[in-house]
């Protein structure tokens, strides 16, 4: 069924009803961009500190020995991993807002993906340095990448930590180019009213874009063949790092279903994520005219839909566990749920398949505090989920004698802290940087500045 | 011109390359020493002409870690020793080495040592030179002794542990040129045993046993594979007893009685668990029902007043128990009995030792397992002389003590008043090496060389004479002199006359014949003199010339001499009043304690070393740190849970220890092992644990003088504090019915194959219809291998090379843990510390896991009590391979799966992916924290891992290249079936490990996996082929069926 280009305009104004004219948005956008206030400030104060706290964490982490850890025998992974993972988890649904859903033409995705792609980005950035951060000699770590060498050796293309090498740096590659070009109308747009430093900069980074027909048309193609890149991406670089996993022999590890359960765990996450980071930046830059209830209530059902599917994953896990009849891949489980870290499980369990379902109701998919608070129980239940995989797998595999209990030392949760403080400090930056709202496509859906009134009745 | 012409044509200045040339050339020398220190390595300017850079240096000396006097190989390499092996030729330990043994190389390296003898200053000791030091021991002697000293004139106290022959004669003669009194005294003693063998047949020689001659063995509270008098020996004995013929299918039975399972007792098929100090109420019981009373000679009297149901009683165990291990004395022959030992040492322990030998006299043992010879150069080591020389230290009445080879202010209980005692001597000396709570009083250290280091002798059994020779010269960080030395130096400057050597000790003959009182100091300048000529004057053989014979020894390690023919002596009258009833206990308290010497540390001399307390307790599996054994349902009953904190209250002292819970132990009692707790004896000693004797009473059992081990009852009262366990057993014993450490009931041997078959029967299934198994390995033959479907197969010449492989007979096994510290030893693994254990970071390459399937302390039943070395299985199909990102850890052509520690970047998937858990990780650079010269050990052929990578059992690939190496010089011969030989093959003093190439059909590890116990450790639900294969433990019960 093919969708008019005029329907889509009218869905999109819909989502918006409060916008009317263009060159509201132009300043409401880019107001943003202007000297940051006291909040600000202070905030990016306490991310740059964090930061400092990482990377001082992970260069006593480096000079001691990975020992700093609490990562011991047989649990070799532990908080690194999870949040590997859990940042990677996060970096999906920013280019499944704006691919997947450009593709789609889903008509509420313009005023929440330029934040979304932007946390994609900073999200894989933050991902990418854990698997460093947990390798016992990370001055080596280079040898995972195949180069050529005077040894003739070759990383392990078998190894699933190879392919995570290659989807890691794919992903990244992909969706900062795609954030970066979908960027590069609204930098302009910045560069056109900026003064002092700013111009400069803009000047630079807008690649001289004059916003002629000709650009607009390679800009538009560009833009399609990006999104139809990195969809499948969406897929496979979750599917990827779940073979992590799925790939080694350890009981709750090794399961067929573990490629499409990581991906639904990860859009479910990110877009907690998202709401979690839209929901102030709404509230402190006054955004609430271009991210309206509509927007939320999308992103909820769509948050509604991931976590069925992961708490069906979870439920058949536990069934197929039982049902294999296999005495090692039982025990593994009883011990999720019921041995030293029950906590864990039952965390994963409560916050990801039992407080999503109050979002059933429209009601709650309407509060924003409502939402709000949910996203906050996702986002925890989603870092738990993996460290129930990491560390409860681990702890209690094949052979009794050497079963045992991991507790993560201060350096790991103070790594933890530092790579949201790591995020944190690349998002500040952005919001004050690039325009957090894609100009460019919201207009787009607004209604156009007709001098005769008759295209869109009931829209003004 | 020119020049500048082809500069022109070259397009770059000649100079210019130079530059660029040596910019890259110092960037790569940068680069290539980014990691580790760069070092500054000198050659020999003069080489010594026997040392070969490279090649190892062969010694053979006796081990003197305990009276066992086991025979030792050490390993030298550039003049330094590097590992200790078993002597296989030798006639006691047949090339076994316990745990203990290899830890006496890091006394040799204890970096505690003194640096050269300690004169005290104040409270404070000063370093002296020893011409200083054995002029001021002179004079303090002399001064002692001068009629005119009013202040501190006394008598002279020489207290000497165990020691060689020679030694012991030298130590006599100098307690007879000072006049002195000699006292004997070690920690751990036989000394009951011995004075029962004095009363029961007049010799005071300790009965030796034959186990392995036996099939039917009942041991009294005997932990001879924990201590016992030669642990290696009887270790082998017992191995070859209960290890089951897989032809024949014959297999000893082996019934422990006692109130707790040790190491040995958990190796039993059977445990009556008996009552503390009923041993001799049972062994007379079962005399009495095998047996007319005539049979017992002058024990006629005795046995009629015994009988099964008074034992019974006594030992709170069921009638049927006792009739039926009689019955078992009159069936099953030739059996053996066992007497008490140290963990068993109550006040009636003479009369119970006496009970026994009673026993096998009338079950006609004697001459067929247990044999009364002659002599023995074991010590008689009595705490009653002991309990004089404190009374007359305390009285004021020494003057000067001295103590050589013991440490009697840390193992003697509290209650002897020793320390005090000791404090009020006017001069103390002490020849420890290193430093002890003794030394610690003491006010002149005099540091002995290390038995490596120095000449000695031994006899560990009549007829056998082995040479103690140093194997490299004294470690130079440490100014030592050997003791012999200092005392014929110090006997010449009291004497100051050296007149004729006396009659020394000869091979066969006592060995310490006591001098003349005021005898005259021996001629010889060294003790090396002192030793050679008493041999050279006690040898009679004709045949060779001495030097000749004195060579050959050294080479062998061990002289053999017609020993006196082991006549079948008859029993004697009892010549003192015993009492063969339960003994009393001190206090009111509801728990009797048994303090039982620890297999580890022993009497405590082991404890500063790192290897020693970094073994997991062959019973416990905790490292660095005491704990009381408990039975379950008594922990249950007061509501402690593993780890609590308890203090320990005897009437004598008390201790804070946490309680392990432990269904080997009976309910009415609680366990607590010696030689922790030290306070002055090194960095790894002191303040470690507690010490068990302080709970002791002071009195020693009468009439041995032995110290009383299980003589007092106890309270336990919750601190409700707690702790965690530094341990390594991660599932409480339970193996949670996997096929990990299967069994086979001895009736359905022959009949197992079938069973081997439907092992793989779900496998097989699957692929009948098409799933994606590869076929898995049937049996080991050669045949099988490269299996089909494995990993391996990607080189060319896969099919011509040898195939490594290993088989382990758990039926062996007894799990006694050699072989894990010649692991450490052999591959340079580091110890990591008590917090690094308990966080699960142990660095063994080897473990031994060990699961109870059935313990009942209650009543006397079946025991069943699994042991399982746990190393890298070198899987064919190997699930850590395929992981590692980078190919650190890969197969070779000959089937090894190898790790290499340079190429590992350190995710740590292969760990995680081994369903062993065999891989361990260096999560710091835990070398770093090896002092010198501890570091002296390393051995060269081994890298020393950096920070961050991960290591694995490597099958002692060191050991099979220089094997192929030395193969492929002598005219490229293949190399020999038994030439490999890994460490803890080496050390296995059970036998129960075999390495060898599994293509070759005559290679003995081929035809032992040919036997139907052979099965693969978790092969069956995950395939992964390992190439160490395991027979199965044979049981007298029936095995349920989960645990097949």
């Amino acid at each position: 069924m093919a969708t008019t280009e005029k329907e889509i305009v009218n869905r999109g104004a819909l989502a918006h009803p409060d916008l009317t004219r263009l060159d509201d948005v132009n300043r409401d956008v880019l107001k943003m961009l202007t000297r940051p206030g006291k909040g600000w400030w202070m905030l990016f104060g306490a991310a740059a500190a964090g930061v400092g706290l990482f990377v001082t964490l992970w260069a006593y982490q480096m000079i001691r020995g990975i020992g700093v850890a609490g990562l011991t025998s047989p649990v070799g992974w532990g908080v690194y991993i999870t949040t590997f993972v859990f940042w990677v988890g996060i970096a999906h649904s920013g280019t499944l807002i704006s691919a997947v859903l450009f593709l789609f033409r889903a008509p509420w995705r313009q005023s929440i993906y330029r934040a979304a792609e932007a946390m994609t980005v900073f999200a894989v950035m933050t991902a990418g340095l854990f698997p460093l951060i947990h390798v016992g000699r990370v001055w080596h770590a280079y040898w995972l990448i195949p180069y050529p060498n005077s040894r003739f050796l070759w990383p392990n293309f078998k190894s699933p930590l190879v392919m995570d090498v290659f989807a890691i740096t794919t992903y990244f590659t992909v969706s900062a180019t795609f954030f970066y070009l979908g960027c590069i109308p609204d930098i302009a747009a910045a560069r056109d009213r900026a003064t002092g430093w700013r111009k400069h900069l803009y000047r630079i980074i807008s690649l001289g874009w004059q916003g002629t027909d000709a650009q607009w048309h390679h800009f538009g193609n560009a833009y399609v063949f990006l999104a139809a890149l990195a969809t499948p991406l969406v897929l496979s670089v979750h599917s990827v790092v779940s073979w992590d996993f799925a790939l080694g022999i350890v009981p709750g590890w090794h399961t067929t279903i573990f490629a499409p359960y990581f991906v639904a765990g990860a859009i479910f996450s990110g877009l907690a994520m998202v709401i979690t980071l839209v929901v102030p930046m709404r509230k402190i830059f006054g955004l609430e005219a271009y991210l309206t209830t509509k927007h939320f209530d999308a992103m909820a059902k769509l948050m509604l839909l991931t976590s069925l599917i992961v708490f069906y994953a979870y439920l058949s896990e536990f069934f197929l566990a039982w049902y294999s009849g296999e005495e090692v891949e039982r025990t593994a489980f009883w011990n999720r749920v019921f041995g030293n870290y029950w906590w864990a499980t039952w965390t994963m369990l409560t916050c990801n398949g039992l407080v999503p379902i109050i979002l059933w109701f429209k009601r709650v998919r309407h509060s924003i505090p409502a939402l709000f608070i949910v996203t906050i129980f996702i986002n925890i239940g989603m870092w738990f989920e993996r460290y129930v995989i990491v560390v409860v797998s681990l702890s209690h595999e094949y052979e009794p004698f050497a079963w045992g209990v991991y507790r993560p030392s201060f350096v790991e949760i103070g790594i933890l802290i530092g790579s949201f403080c790591w995020f944190g400090f690349w998002f500040l930056l952005f919001t004050r940087l690039l325009p957090p709202v894609a100009i460019q496509e919201l207009k787009e859906v607004m209604p156009p500045p007709l001098r005769k009134k008759k295209s869109l009745e009931g829209a003004h | 011109m020119s020049r500048d012409l082809a500069e022109r044509h070259d397009g770059i200045l000649r100079r210019d390359f130079l530059k660029v040339v040596g910019v890259t050339g110092a960037g790569a020398t940068i680069a290539g020493c980014s990691t580790g220190d760069v070092e500054r390595l000198l050659p020999y300017v003069v080489a010594p002409e026997e040392i070969t850079p490279g090649v190892a240096t062969w010694y053979t000396t006796v081990c003197r870690g305990c009276a066992a006097e086991c025979g030792m190989w050490v390993r030298t390499r550039e003049g330094r020793a590097v590992k200790i092996e078993g002597n296989p030729t030798h006639p006691v330990s047949q090339g076994g080495i316990c745990s203990r043994g290899h830890a006496t190389l890091q006394h040799l390296y204890n970096p505690d040592r003194f640096h050269g003898p300690m004169i005290r200053e104040g409270d404070t000791f000063r370093q002296g030179t020893w011409d200083e030091a054995e002029r001021l021991l002179a004079a303090r002697l002399r001064r002692a002794a001068s009629p005119t000293n009013t202040v501190d004139r006394g008598d002279v106290v020489v207290i000497a542990g165990h020691t060689g022959p020679t030694m012991s004669g030298l130590i006599d003669q100098f307690v007879a040129v000072l006049g002195a009194t000699r006292v004997d005294y070690d920690a751990v003693t036989d000394a009951p045993m011995l004075e029962a063998a004095r009363i029961a047949y007049g010799t005071a020689t300790a009965p030796r046993y034959d186990i392995g001659a036996a099939s039917l063995l009942v041991s009294f509270g005997y932990d001879f594979v924990d201590t016992g008098s030669s642990p290696v020996e009887h270790n082998k004995g017992l191995a070859r007893m209960s290890g089951v013929n897989d032809e024949s299918h014959a297999k000893g039975r082996f019934v422990f009685l006692g109130p707790r399972l040790s190491l040995t007792g958990q190796n039993a098929d059977e445990w009556i668990p008996i009552r503390p100090g009923s041993e001799a109420a049972i062994a007379l019981g079962i005399a009495s029902a095998i047996a007319t009373p005539e049979a017992a000679g002058p024990y006629a009297n005795l046995l009629q007043a015994y009988s099964p149901a008074a034992a019974a009683e006594a030992a709170g165990v069921s009638e049927e128990a006792i009739v039926s291990l009689a019955e078992r004395f009159r069936s099953e022959g030739p059996s053996l009995a066992l007497g008490p030992g140290v963990g068993a040492h109550h006040r009636n322990a003479t009369a119970a030792n006496l009970a026994v030998m009673i026993l096998n006299h009338v079950a006609g043992n004697v001459g067929r397992t247990v044999h009364y010879e002659a002599q023995s150069s074991a010590a008689t080591s009595r705490m009653g002389d002991m309990a004089s020389a404190i009374e007359a230290m305390s009285a004021g009445r020494i003057g000067v003590a001295i103590v050589h080879g013991t440490n009697p202010a840390y193992s003697l209980p509290a209650q002897t008043g020793f320390r005090e005692a000791f404090e009020r001597v006017p001069f103390k000396v002490s020849f420890a090496s290193a430093m002890d709570e003794t030394s610690a009083m003491a006010d002149l250290i005099l540091p002995d060389q290390h038995f490596l280091e120095s000449w000695g002798d031994s006899m560990p059994r009549p007829g056998v004479l082995a040479i103690q020779q140093p194997v490299m010269s004294p470690v130079s960080t440490f100014d030592s002199k050997h003791s012999g030395d200092v005392m014929l130096a110090v006997m010449r400057l009291v004497a100051a006359a050296p007149p004729v050597a006396p009659a020394p000790a000869a091979p066969g003959a006592p060995a310490a014949a006591p001098a003349p009182a005021r005898a005259a100091a021996p001629a010889a300048a060294t003790f090396y003199e002192y030793l050679q000529s008493s041999h050279r004057a006690a040898y009679t053989d004709r045949t060779v010339d001495f030097d000749t014979a004195w060579r050959q020894a050294l080479r062998m390690g061990y002289a053999q001499f017609a020993s006196p023919a082991a006549a079948s002596p008859a029993l004697r009258a009892p010549d003192r009043a015993l009492s063969f009833d339960v003994p009393t206990f001190d206090g009111s308290g509801d728990l009797t304690l048994l303090v039982h010497p620890s297999s580890r540390f022993g009497g405590g001399e082991f404890a500063n070393s790192a290897w020693m307390q970094e073994l997991p307790d062959p019973v416990a599996k905790i490292v660095w740190h005491s704990w009381l054994e408990i039975n379950p349902a008594t922990a249950a009953a007061r509501g402690l849970v593993n780890g609590d904190i308890v203090t320990l209250a005897s009437p004598h002292g008390s201790v804070e220890v946490p309680v392990w819970l432990y269904p080997g132990i009976r309910e009415d009692a609680v366990a607590l092992a010696m030689g922790t707790g030290h306070t002055s004896m090194g960095r790894y000693a002191d303040r470690h644990g507690v010490n068990a004797v302080d709970l002791l009473p002071g009195t020693p059992e009468q009439p041995s003088g032995a110290m009383v081990t299980v003589a007092t009852t106890v309270t336990l009262e919750p601190t409700g504090r707690a702790m965690r366990h530094a341990t390594v057993d991660g599932a409480n014993g339970d193996q949670h019915d996997r096929p990990i450490a299967p069994a086979v009931q001895l009736a359905l041997l022959g009949e197992t194959a079938e069973a081997a078959e439907e092992e793989h029967g779900e496998l097989m299934e699957l692929q009948a219809g098409g799933g994606f198994i590869p076929v898995p390995a049937e049996d080991g033959s050669p045949a099988s291998f490269p299996l089909p479907g494995s990993r391996y197969g990607e080189y060319a010449n896969a099919h011509e090379g040898p195939r490594w492989a290993m088989a382990i007979d758990l039926d062996k096994c007894t799990g006694c843990s050699a072989c894990v510290t010649a692991c450490q030893a052999e591959n340079n693994v580091p110890w990591t510390g008590e917090d690094q254990v308990r966080m699960g970071r142990d660095m063994m390459w080897i473990r031994i896991e060990r699961y109870y399937e059935h313990v009942d302390a209650t009543q006397a039943s079946d025991l069943d009590i699994r042991f399982l070395p746990m190393l890298c299985q070198h899987c064919n199909n190997a699930p850590c391979e395929p992981v590692c990102p980078v190919f650190a850890t890969y197969h070779t052509p000959e089937g090894v799966n190898a790790q290499v520690y340079n190429r590992c970047v350190g995710t740590r998937y292969c760990a995680n992916n081994c369903p062993y858990k065999v891989r361990v990780f260096n999560w710091y650079r835990y070398t770093d924290a090896i002092p010198e010269p501890l570091n002296w050990q390393w051995n060269p052929d081994v890298t020393v891992r950096d920070n961050g990578v991960m290591e694995k059992c490597s099958f002692c690939m060191q050991r099979i290249r220089e094997a192929e190496n030395r193969a492929a010089l002598e005219d490229q011969r293949p190399v020999r079936d038994g030439e490999i030989v890994p460490a803890c093959e080496q050390s296995c003093p059970a036998e129960a490990i075999v390495f060898g190439n599994i293509r070759d059909p005559n290679a003995r590890v081929t035809q032992v996996v040919a036997s139907e116990r052979t099965y693969r450790v978790l092969d069956a639900i995950i395939n992964t082929q390992p190439a160490v294969q395991y027979l199965r433990k044979v049981t007298f019960h029936e095995v349920a069926a989960a645990e097949h």
